[in-house]
């Protein structure tokens, strides 16, 4: 992951549509797809969907808007409490268009390492505020998290190359 | 997206900024993504704790603003209590220190007065046995006042209020209840001097309370007399007291005079040392033996 903090920045612009549509297709297959496939939960479609678009754009306000959005609506799917992916997902948004602004991450493998990275910070962030915000908070699984890592960014390898088809 | 503050687009606001004073806008700007990062997730935050509950249904956002603001009222409870405190402590001070100096001022006063009525106690305690021996005496005396004592190491004598004017005369005793002290040497008008027991020049006859045995005492500049002209076969014993003889004509026979102290023997003579019995040291009043011709020349005088 080459260090490039005078490169000529390379921002792609999206296609809403696209962002929209992806967006609703990761609710959408976040809800519907541990159902059928009970370790599709360890997968978080919208973090993989954040993390993708806020390295194409580069923009950390966008990567906050994008990361709160996708972040409360899976609250709202959810049984949780309003807000807990929210903040992960905009923590994880500001720091995806950060990373993006300082280094390359043209390469499908720095996009991987950058994706499981976030990740990490992602189930930090939602083990702080439980653990802070909640009487019973649920336990932390090092096991499981380290799966969830592994599968999302297994899905990062096969989402990033299909999305790049859209830009 | 990196800030620079010499491209075009910032040198506006840069410029703004430079006539604001501090660069607060410049800093804003360069951190706004951090400041919505911020806000964005305040919001949140507030909206989880508008949500979740704790202790009995309390929402969390209760919870957080008491416990925000309970430190602050603590702490202006706290200072509140300690200013009070400290007022009360001070005034306290005060009232106590001006309390202080008027109980002073009552404790000198009452000092004082104590002094006073011991004193006139003691007076009146010392006149009344002044009184009572005056009048167990078969002869007339004088009542009279110590006022001074006479300058001088070599010299064992004081001054009385008393002379001419109330019948003293010369070589007259001078006594108190506890025992002689002396005899008038120099009489004036209205005072005399009194030549003490210990004065090496005074001379008193005087006699041991059980032997009988006669001598002459003298004095030794000391606080001490001595009793010459005493054989030494004449068995002494210390603590023995020593009487008046009445032989020197100017003392009464049988007042008291002192206490053998100690008793040695001497070449012809015995030692014997006495203990005065009055406190030469502490003279305040006295009696003065009138003489008979004396007594009948003064009721001679105070007939009209």
């Amino acid at each position: 992951m080459p260090v490039a903090p005078e490169r000529e920045v390379e921002v792609f612009r999206i296609r809403y549509l696209t962002l929209v549509v992806s967006g609703l297709a990761a609710l959408l297959l976040q809800t519907v797809l541990p159902v059928v496939i009970p370790i599709a939960g360890l997968m978080d479609f919208p973090l993989v969907i954040t993390v993708y678009f806020t390295l194409i754009r580069q923009n950390k306000i966008f990567g906050i808007a994008l990361g709160t959005g996708l972040g409360l609506m899976q609250d709202a799917l959810s049984h949780g409490y309003l807000g807990l992916f929210g903040m992960s997902k905009a923590v994880v948004g500001y720091l995806a268009a950060a990373a993006a602004m300082r280094f390359n991450f043209e390469t499908l493998f720095a996009r991987c390492v950058v994706t499981g990275a976030l990740v990490i910070i992602h189930d930090l962030c939602m083990a702080g505020l439980q653990h802070a915000l909640l009487d019973s908070p649920p336990p932390f699984l090092p096991l499981e998290r380290a799966s969830a890592v592994l599968f999302n960014v297994a899905l990062a390898l096969i989402l990033f190359p299909l999305l790049d088809r859209f830009r | 997206m990196t800030f620079d503050p010499n491209s075009p687009e910032t040198a506006a606001p840069a410029q703004a900024v430079a006539r604001d004073g501090p660069n607060v806008q410049a800093f804003i700007a360069h951190h706004r993504a951090a400041f919505i990062l911020a806000a964005v997730l305040v919001a949140q935050l507030l909206l989880l704790s508008l949500q979740i509950t704790r202790n009995h249904d309390v929402r969390l956002i209760r919870v957080w603003a008491v416990a925000a603001v309970d430190p602050f009222q603590r702490s202006l409870r706290g200072i509140t209590e300690v200013s009070v405190g400290a007022w009360r402590t001070y005034r306290g001070l005060l009232h106590a220190q001006q309390e202080n100096q008027e109980l002073r001022i009552q404790l000198a006063s009452a000092q004082s007065q104590l002094q006073q009525l011991s004193e006139q106690a003691a007076e009146s305690g010392r006149l009344r046995t002044m009184l009572e021996f005056k009048n167990q005496l078969p002869f007339q005396t004088v009542a009279a006042e110590v006022i001074a004592s006479s300058p001088g190491e070599n010299s064992n004598a004081i001054f009385i209020d008393k002379g001419l004017d109330a019948g003293l005369a010369s070589d007259l005793a001078v006594i108190t209840p506890e025992g002689i002290i002396g005899k008038t040497i120099a009489v004036f008008s209205r005072s005399a001097q009194v030549l003490l027991l210990t004065d090496p020049s005074s001379g008193v006859g005087v006699m041991l309370e059980k032997t009988r045995v006669q001598g002459v005492l003298k004095g030794d500049r000391q606080s001490l007399c001595l009793i010459r002209y005493i054989m030494n076969d004449v068995p002494i014993s210390p603590g023995e007291a020593v009487l008046s003889s009445g032989l020197d004509q100017i003392f009464p026979k049988g007042l008291r005079v002192g206490t053998v102290v100690e008793a040695s023997v001497g070449n012809i003579y015995k030692n014997v040392e006495v203990k005065p019995a009055a406190d030469l040291s502490r003279l305040e009043t006295v009696l003065v033996v009138l003489k008979p011709n004396s007594n009948e020349q003064q009721a001679s005088n105070t007939r009209p």
